[in-house]
């Protein structure tokens, strides 16, 4: 490892003396890499930047016979219907909560089953518990929905079996606005804590054992030694899976939402995404939904750089 | 091993180019088998240039029409349709269809258009007007006036005889981009009002004749055990759940007539002296969801209405165990039909007593539609003219004759040997709705056997005057409605199940009102109001 | 004066453990809970699944589901449908990763920050459906099982794992003395990386894999004729839309809806399985190559 930190500083600083014929003759004797890249280069540019073009139509008024290009401009009048539309705050409101909500709850969880795991004194166990709780995360999307139906069916599902069994009044979940965002935050918990354990239990194994033994000689308690080891140990893993997960905020959980959604819960699972896509695929309001799209994708590209600077000050850990 | 890996890497580099050539040179085959197929049209329109305006066949050369369909679940592949199977033969064109399941079939029409992939015809397509003024006007479409009078004789007599079916399918500006479905025969355009009659003799109660009847009824039901069970499991009253956001609520159209609340202009309108009023936001429309959130908290009203699914609304009318619900036909309940009987509107607090739910003679919007690609739009056209006669309705819906059907006086019925085949819906793509074509009352023995048609006359004298169509829209109009009805039927819908709910109190009312106000429904009105008074010149 | 300490560090030693295998117990029940209730209900009869009879054992022990799905024609072509689009599609997936991660891990190859930034921003904007659909459309591939496979050929996180994985665990030195050797490119990727990398190959492979199994809302949007639609689409039906010819036959329409409660069941364990079959085999790899792979993510 030492000696390829040394290769890398050398190469670096070869390159640096004289720039750009090094630069060049480097890149040619490795014409082959730039040969693998080449695929999978044309694909990003093909599949990612190519549609790319089509963002204007957020500005037009897309008349599909006309194609994009072709269509007449609209300025920014779509931005302003969906800043006028009554719904524009509820979506607001309910894209966000759900996150932030996600961010609170179900963020933590799997940091705490990690450190959990990493006390358990069999590691045969710890192993053990660790597959299962990582199970669920290979269910569909559709099944999960499909599980939750079942499940918290007011007619034989366990849920409200249990509760008239407590003389109880059967509850009907998932036609309730007041339910949706615990169902969801709560099924995607169960879904995935085990399997975002997994990211906090490997950096957990690479902590310095001598920082334990350390901490143990000082007389420091089992809950001090998670505290003052562990958790900072795993501290730069957390910042980063953080700010990925603030990079996704504005578009979390599409198809489940739209599985999980009905007239009765609109008013909370109600989303930007999920409205892009009913208005505009269903409804075929492709510029007005372009416009939203747009509009959600900068507002998260602007929370990342936010966050990812936030970072970069307070803990010295960032994406880039 | 050194030279195994060799040429390993060698293949690699040599696909991995034959791939990256092919994926480049992609768009242009392509580009190129598009302008083959289109290629492949014309020489056969060419020669078919003949279209005959009369009898069969309709083209002299075999002529291939590329369809866009919707196909229902209960329905079997429509390549294996007696009815497309014989027209083939008839009329010597042949329809290729795409047969797209109605899960997801919404989706896939707007991307057609969208990307302007389009199919020589639209066949069920269940177009909104939006839709086809939208498309229509981009050129996507055809305008198929001229060519009615020439290509459409079947059609252009319904439309004489019927005036509302143009002005439903006209445009401002005189086009017509799509046909509906027709249906003439008054049954097929309203669903009956069944009570369990069996349970009533058993608890010894009248038809209720008002709304007031109709709720001690409802509460007899719930206490009476009138299925004799001993378990209070009975379904005093249930509907069918909406279709989705902006599709209405069926509970509120079923129960609006007795509130004195219309369905006009395809919307909740009602016409007094030439005057639009959108009556939503009105005192009328409070009570009826008064009325409703009554039944449904005292759990007369099924708490279901709102959520269950179409098999599970439909297996509720077959199991008997329902008092009071509504559906066009007896067809979901046949094996205990005797238990029902039809009864009329009740009457309401205010001595009102109309039959607002039901459609116009032109039922589905946008069933057929003609794109700009089709080289023979008169061949496409006198194609699903056909189904617009007697003869031909009877080929789409019954079949062959002595396979699937006889005649009883000139009627035809189903064979009792096929029905119980259960085959029924998979042989015609009218099980499942949207099908274009014309239902009249001579091929519709199935749908409209005489227990049907005593419910419906029941319905009759409760019956508008007219049921207007919604009104065509220009483009621009349009969008300006579409813009303003995503949020107020959205926010309509949403609200009306909450107060049936319960989930919000009546003291909310005049928020609610407020809203509306705010999502500008004066000036949806208003265009409604202009829409309809061109009409009536 | 130590001993009572150690005393004492020993008895909250073993209440720690306790309170840690307690906590442990209650979220293997949690988890484990819901599966289990299923396995049960779709073995138990109907009627007492819907009275809320079962609750963690069968009652009524039941196959009847089972044999009804098996006769059920639409989800067995789902089935094979989603057998050959993840197969397919995995092979395509790893092809093109492998090729992006490798170069990409390399040290000595010039411009990589800026290919690394160039792959990496598409994780936070796109073109938005209609402009992905046309792509899609005027290469040919609406309809076909290609729109479900190409558009989705590189999963940037994935390259981005792949890529750590290939940097921190294959010593460069290693590969540098195989480039002197006069080793090429190719074939230090063909004989040495690769095999090197099994571990990460295996679960990006089951990645992959689930993603193509799990996924929906593409055949939604492109798949139109119902004999290429996926096991998902399917299952949509089943589950949510519920139509009552998922099941055919002559039975009372009553029959009909228990029954359809009933294979829902069997349906959610039958489309599972395969991934469940698989995830044994993955497993051991699994904890190694993620926690390899991500944590320098």
């Amino acid at each position: 490892m030492k000696t390829a930190q040394a290769g890398r500083t050398t190469a670096a600083a070869q390159s640096r003396s004289r720039p750009v014929p090094r630069l060049l003759k480097q890149a040619a004797k490795r014409y082959d890499l730039y040969l693998m890249l080449l695929l999978p280069v044309a694909w990003y540019a093909v599949f990612h930047y190519g549609p790319l073009y089509g963002l204007q139509i957020a500005f037009k008024h897309f008349n599909p016979a006309k194609g994009i290009m072709g269509s007449d401009w609209a300025g920014f009048e779509h931005f302003e219907r969906f800043f006028d539309s009554y719904y524009f705050w509820r979506l607001l409101w309910n894209t966000l909560s759900i996150n932030l909500f996600s961010l609170l709850i179900a963020f933590p969880i799997p940091i705490f089953l990690a450190l959990l795991i990493n006390e358990i004194p069999s590691k045969a166990f710890g192993k053990w518990l660790q597959n299962i709780t990582y199970l669920p995360h290979f269910i569909s999307m559709v099944v999960i929905v499909g599980m939750l139906t079942l499940f918290l069916s007011p007619k034989g599902g366990p849920v409200n079996t249990l509760i008239e069994t407590f003389g109880g009044e059967p509850i009907r979940f998932l036609e309730s606005a007041g339910w949706f965002k615990t169902i969801f935050i709560g099924s995607n918990i169960w879904q995935n804590m085990g399997w975002q354990s997994i990211i906090y239990i490997a950096a957990l194994a690479g902590v310095n054992p001598q920082l334990y033994e350390a901490a143990k000689m000082d007389g420091a308690s089992r809950l001090r030694r998670i505290w003052h080891v562990s958790l900072p140990g795993i501290v730069p893993v957390i910042v980063i899976l953080l700010i990925l997960d603030i990079g996704h905020f504005m578009n979390i959980g599409f198809e489940k939402v739209l599985l999980m959604q009905n007239n009765l819960n609109l008013e909370s699972s109600d989303v930007i995404s999920t409205f892009v896509y009913t208005t505009g695929i269903l409804k075929g309001e492709y510029s007005y939904t372009a416009a939203i799209g747009l509009f959600n994708s900068v507002i998260n590209l602007a929370l990342l750089l936010l966050v990812n600077r936030f970072a970069r000050k307070t803990s010295e850990t960032s994406l880039w | 091993m050194n030279n195994h890996w060799r040429t390993t890497t060698l293949s690699t580099v040599i696909a991995l180019s034959l791939v990256l050539a092919g994926c480049s040179s992609n768009t242009n085959t392509d580009a190129n088998s598009d302008a083959n197929a289109n290629g492949e049209n014309k020489p056969k329109g060419e020669a078919a240039a003949g279209v005959s305006k009369t009898g069969f066949p309709i083209v002299a050369q075999p002529l291939v029409q590329k369809m866009f369909a919707r196909i229902a679940p209960v329905n079997g592949p429509f390549k294996d349709m007696p009815v497309f199977q014989d027209y083939e033969k008839l009329s010597n064109v042949q329809a290729d269809f795409t047969e797209v399941p109605t899960d997801g079939f919404q989706e896939k029409k707007n991307l057609l258009f969208a990307s302007n992939e389009l199919p020589d015809v639209l066949f069920r397509a269940g177009l909104t007007p939006l839709e086809t003024i939208r498309y229509g006007t981009a050129g996507q479409l055809i305008p198929l006036e001229k060519l009615i009078d020439d290509y459409a004789p079947n059609f252009k007599k319904l439309m004489d005889q019927y005036p509302e079916i143009r002005s439903a399918i006209t445009t401002p500006e005189g086009h017509i981009y799509s046909l509906p479905t027709v249906v003439t025969l008054g049954a097929a355009r309203t669903d009956k009002k069944w009570i369990n009659q069996a349970w009533l003799k058993k608890l010894n109660l009248k038809e209720p004749a008002t709304t007031e009847d109709l709720y001690n009824v409802l509460v007899a039901f719930r206490d009476g055990d009138p299925n004799g069970n001993g378990k209070p499991d009975e379904i005093p009253m249930t509907a069918r759940a909406s279709g989705g956001p902006g599709l209405g609520l069926p509970v509120v159209a079923m129960m609006g007539g007795s509130f004195g609340l219309d369905n006009q202009l395809g919307y909740n309108i009602n016409l007094t002296d030439g005057k639009v009023d959108i009556w939503m936001g009105s005192e009328r429309n409070k009570e009826l969801l008064q009325y409703l959130n009554k039944l449904y908290g005292e759990k007369l009203l099924d708490p279901e209405v709102f959520s269950h699914k179409e098999a599970d609304y439909l297996a509720k009318q077959g199991s008997g165990n329902a008092g009071f619900f509504f559906d066009q036909t007896n067809n979901p309940f046949l094996e205990i039909a005797d238990q029902y009987t039809g009864i009329a509107p009740p009457e309401g607090p205010h001595g009102d007593r109309i039959q607002s739910q039901g459609a116009p003679v032109p039922r589905d919007f946008g069933s057929f539609a003609i794109t700009s690609v089709n080289k023979t739009p008169e061949a496409a056209l006198r194609w699903v003219d056909y189904f617009y006669s007697d003869e031909g309705s009877t080929l789409l819906r019954f079949g062959r004759e002595g396979e699937h059907y006889e005649l009883k006086d000139g009627m035809p019925y189903y064979k009792e040997d096929f029905l119980k085949s259960g085959n029924q819906a998979k042989i015609t793509p009218y099980a499942g709705g949207g099908a274009p074509h014309l239902i009249s009352e001579k091929v519709a023995s199935f749908i409209n056997p005489p227990q049907v048609q005593e419910a419906q006359k029941k319905l009759d004298p409760y019956m508008p005057k007219v049921r207007y169509a919604s009104p065509m829209f220009d483009e621009e109009t349009a969008r300006k409605v579409d813009v303003l009805r995503t949020d107020i039927d959205k926010y309509y819908e949403e609200q009306s199940t909450k107060f049936i709910a319960g989930a919000i109190s009546f003291d909310k009312w005049d928020e609610f009102e407020a809203t509306l106000a705010k999502l500008n429904i004066d000036e949806l009105e208003q265009i409604y109001q202009t829409a309809y008074d061109a009409m009536q010149k | 004066m130590s001993k009572p300490t150690a005393v004492r560090r020993l008895s909250e030693e073993r209440l720690f453990n306790a309170a840690v295998y307690a906590v442990a117990a209650v979220i293997i029940a949690i988890v484990l809970y819901p599966l289990l209730f299923v396995v049960s209900a779709s073995f138990s009869d109907p009627a007492k699944v819907l009275a809320g009879e079962v609750w963690l054992l069968p009652k009524g022990v039941s196959v009847e589901a089972y044999t009804n799905i098996l006769q059920n024609e639409k989800l067995w072509i789902g089935y094979r449908n989603s057998i050959l689009y993840a197969s397919v599609g995995t092979a395509i997936n790893l092809i093109m990763t492998i090729l992006a991660a490798y170069p990409l891990s390399r040290p000595d190859l010039p411009g990589r920050k800026t290919l690394m930034l160039f792959i990496t921003l598409t994780m936070f904007f796109g073109g938005g459906l209609i402009p992905t659909y046309l792509l899609v459309k005027s290469l040919g591939m609406v309809d076909t099982m290609w729109a479900l496979i190409v558009p989705g050929a590189i999963s940037t996180y994935n390259l981005i794992v792949m890529r750590t994985y290939f940097q921190s665990s294959i010593p460069w030195e290693l590969q540098e003395a195989a480039l002197i050797d006069g080793c090429t490119n190719w074939r230090l990727l063909l004989n040495i990386i690769l095999p090197l990398s099994k571990p990460i190959i295996a679960v990006m492979a089951l990645f992959y894999a689930v993603g193509h199994w799990n996924s929906f809302f593409n055949a939604l949007i492109y798949i139109r004729n119902e004999s290429l639609y996926p096991l998902q689409l399917i299952l949509r039906e089943i589950l949510m839309i519920s139509q009552s010819d998922a099941i055919d036959g002559n039975v009372g329409l009553e029959d009909k809806i228990l029954l359809a409660e009933s294979i829902k069941y069997a349906v959610i364990i039958i489309s599972s399985l395969p991934v469940w079959l698989m995830y044994p085999f993955m497993q051991r790899h699994f904890v190694k190559g993620v926690m390899i792979g991500s944590v320098k993510g």
